[in-house]
């Protein structure tokens, strides 16, 4: 899609950055937001003394757009993988961008849609007033989340760590490995460095939606 | 296909709370109200669709089940749209879009608020100090580039804050590293790094050892010039002019003097003194007549023709620094803005 799209009109909101280059810094107050024409951009963040790959975009995708909704500090820090050549924008020349293209401006809605499912499904996970279930319910979000295998069964594969589970869990990393421990001692999940494989996913389903109801009695 | 008319009678159900569906709704007449519960208390919630207003959108478009059941109220009319069929609709009245982006900007908001008051746990850091471990980690992982970058941007938003004599000797260091080894190890393109080994802010060990005497110390005359330059930053101009003077004075040598006498023409005109910053860059100017900084230069020299309000001057400078440069370059773009600004303004 992003191809077909003629962007011409937009050349005096285009910047160039170098391969290597930090397009933001996570915590800086944001106020731009980017569109990819190209080249890649990684989105990280550092935690502790480790850089997570959140993410790579490619052209005709969006970046930074949580500038849009207010002066937040920026959430992850962005990074040129090649020469990355980008149309910014901000809250004032927004508008403008989204009047005169209207497939952008639908690729952002969508964008949208997607992010408040996204905050909604955490919210729901940070609800579970049991560790355990917390847990589980990380597992559940991120099976939703991928494609389903036909040939896995019950069984699921997630590359995904220990810190990442406690981030989304919303509780601290020791807790988090304490419970992973606990499940692995009654043989429900596999820790492997690279990922964690869950043995039934069903199970896990199960032992949230009865937590869940537990708590709304 | 194109969207089609339809009649609800009052007390049906348009959709059910869990139903998956990729039909979009507007309200063309009547009384629809759509009822969910609130995730944060848990009560029921009744909207009223506003005539002319769509519904359904969310789910159709994420392709998710839909949240809540859509009541009629009152016999209703309803157009009814596809996915595609909407967008088609949509992208020949952007305002449709533009309003949407409104709602589900405010909703994201909310939402993100919402979740956030639930991570009290160790989520908070200060923006002030994750932006210092920033500049940290890419130090310590010999990115200097990156570091160089973080560092700066603290700087730029904490001229005065707790780190910034330390963030000041570390953009030193990492300048210097950078102009010896480069910017340093190109970003990982890889899923989750592995833990890189830790590393302090020394120069590779090989580079080191052919430079000896440079492991992040500076000579006298580079850290008193970015000990005037980090004045500047802090907005401390006059202070970081005399500190300039000094080193010229002391007789420093010509790489430092040509940078600090540039320097010192800057803090004239953030100082007001405009006809003395002119005079000061026109005096370099000539005597560098090829300065690499020279639209930088000009940017100031023109800024100042316009603050003493000489518009025309200003102008016919800002358009030469544009003829001079590339659009990605950033005094480029700096000076396009102020040339704008300066346009309308008169």
């Amino acid at each position: 899609m992003s191809s077909a799209l003629d962007l011409s009109m937009f050349n005096r909101f285009s910047v160039t950055f170098r391969k290597g280059d930090i397009i933001f810094c996570e915590y800086e107050p944001g106020d731009t937001f980017y569109l990819i024409q190209a080249g890649r951009v990684q989105i990280v963040r550092i935690i502790g003394d480790l850089e997570k790959n959140i993410d790579v975009l490619y052209p005709g995708e969006v970046f930074g757009e949580m500038a849009i909704l207010e002066e937040a500090p920026r959430s992850a820090t962005t990074i040129a993988l090649d020469e990355v050549k980008a149309l910014e924008f901000n809250r004032e020349n927004f508008e403008v961008l989204m009047m005169g293209n209207p497939q952008i401006a639908m690729k952002l809605l969508k964008l949208f849609v997607k992010r408040i499912y996204d905050q909604k499904r955490r919210f729901l996970i940070l609800t579970l007033d049991d560790m355990e279930a917390k847990v589980a319910d990380v597992f559940l979000m991120l099976a939703e989340n991928q494609p389903a295998d036909p040939n896995a069964g019950d069984s699921r594969d997630f590359k995904t760590t220990v810190d990442d589970m406690s981030h989304w869990a919303g509780i601290p990393p020791g807790q988090c490995r304490e419970v992973l421990n606990h499940f692995v001692a009654q043989r429900r999940i596999e820790l492997h460095p690279d990922r964690i494989a869950v043995k039934n996913i069903n199970d896990f389903a199960r032992f949230v939606n009865s937590r869940r109801k537990q708590q709304e009695k | 296909m194109s969207p089609k008319a339809v009649q609800y009678r009052a007390n049906s159900i348009i959709y059910f709370k869990g139903d998956q569906s990729e039909r979009i709704f507007l309200l063309n007449s009547g009384k629809v109200s759509l009822s969910y519960v609130d995730i944060e208390t848990g009560q029921e919630v009744r909207d009223l669709i506003k005539v002319g207003e769509f519904f359904g959108v969310k789910s159709a478009l994420g392709r998710y089940i839909r949240e809540e059941t859509a009541v009629v109220l009152q016999d209703a009319a309803a157009m009814v749209f596809s996915v595609p069929e909407f967008e088609q609709v949509a992208s020949k009245n952007t305002r449709i879009i533009t309003k949407m982006l409104k709602v589900f900007s405010n909703q994201l908001r909310r939402i993100h608020r919402q979740v956030q008051n639930l991570m009290v746990s160790d989520e908070q850091v200060n923006p002030e100090t994750g932006l210092f471990k920033i500049g940290e980690y890419y130090m310590n992982n010999k990115r200097y580039g990156q570091a160089l970058h973080a560092y700066k941007r603290y700087l730029v938003y904490y001229p005065s804050g707790a780190y910034a004599t330390d963030v000041t000797n570390k953009i030193m260091q990492a300048e210097e590293f950078v102009s010896k080894y480069g910017s340093g190890a190109p970003p990982a393109s890889s899923a989750p790094s592995a833990a890189p080994p830790k590393a302090g802010a020394q120069p590779p060990p090989a580079a080191a050892a052919q430079a000896p005497a440079a492991a992040g110390e500076l000579p006298d005359l580079a850290q008193a010039y970015y000990n005037a330059v980090s004045l500047i930053s802090q907005e401390k101009y006059t202070e970081a002019y005399k500190a300039f003077k000094k080193m010229l004075d002391g007789g420093a040598d010509p790489e430092y003097s040509s940078k600090a006498e540039f320097e010192m023409a800057k803090c004239l005109f953030y100082l007001k003194q405009y006809d003395s910053c002119i005079k000061s860059f026109s005096a370099i100017a000539q005597k560098f007549p090829k300065h690499p900084d020279m639209k930088d230069a000009l940017f100031f020299v023109a800024r100042s023709y316009e603050e003493k309000g000489d518009k025309a001057r200003a102008g016919g400078l800002f358009k030469k620094i544009i003829s001079m440069g590339t659009e990605d370059d950033p005094v480029v773009r700096k000076t396009k803005k102020a040339l704008r600004a300066l346009e309308e303004k008169s």
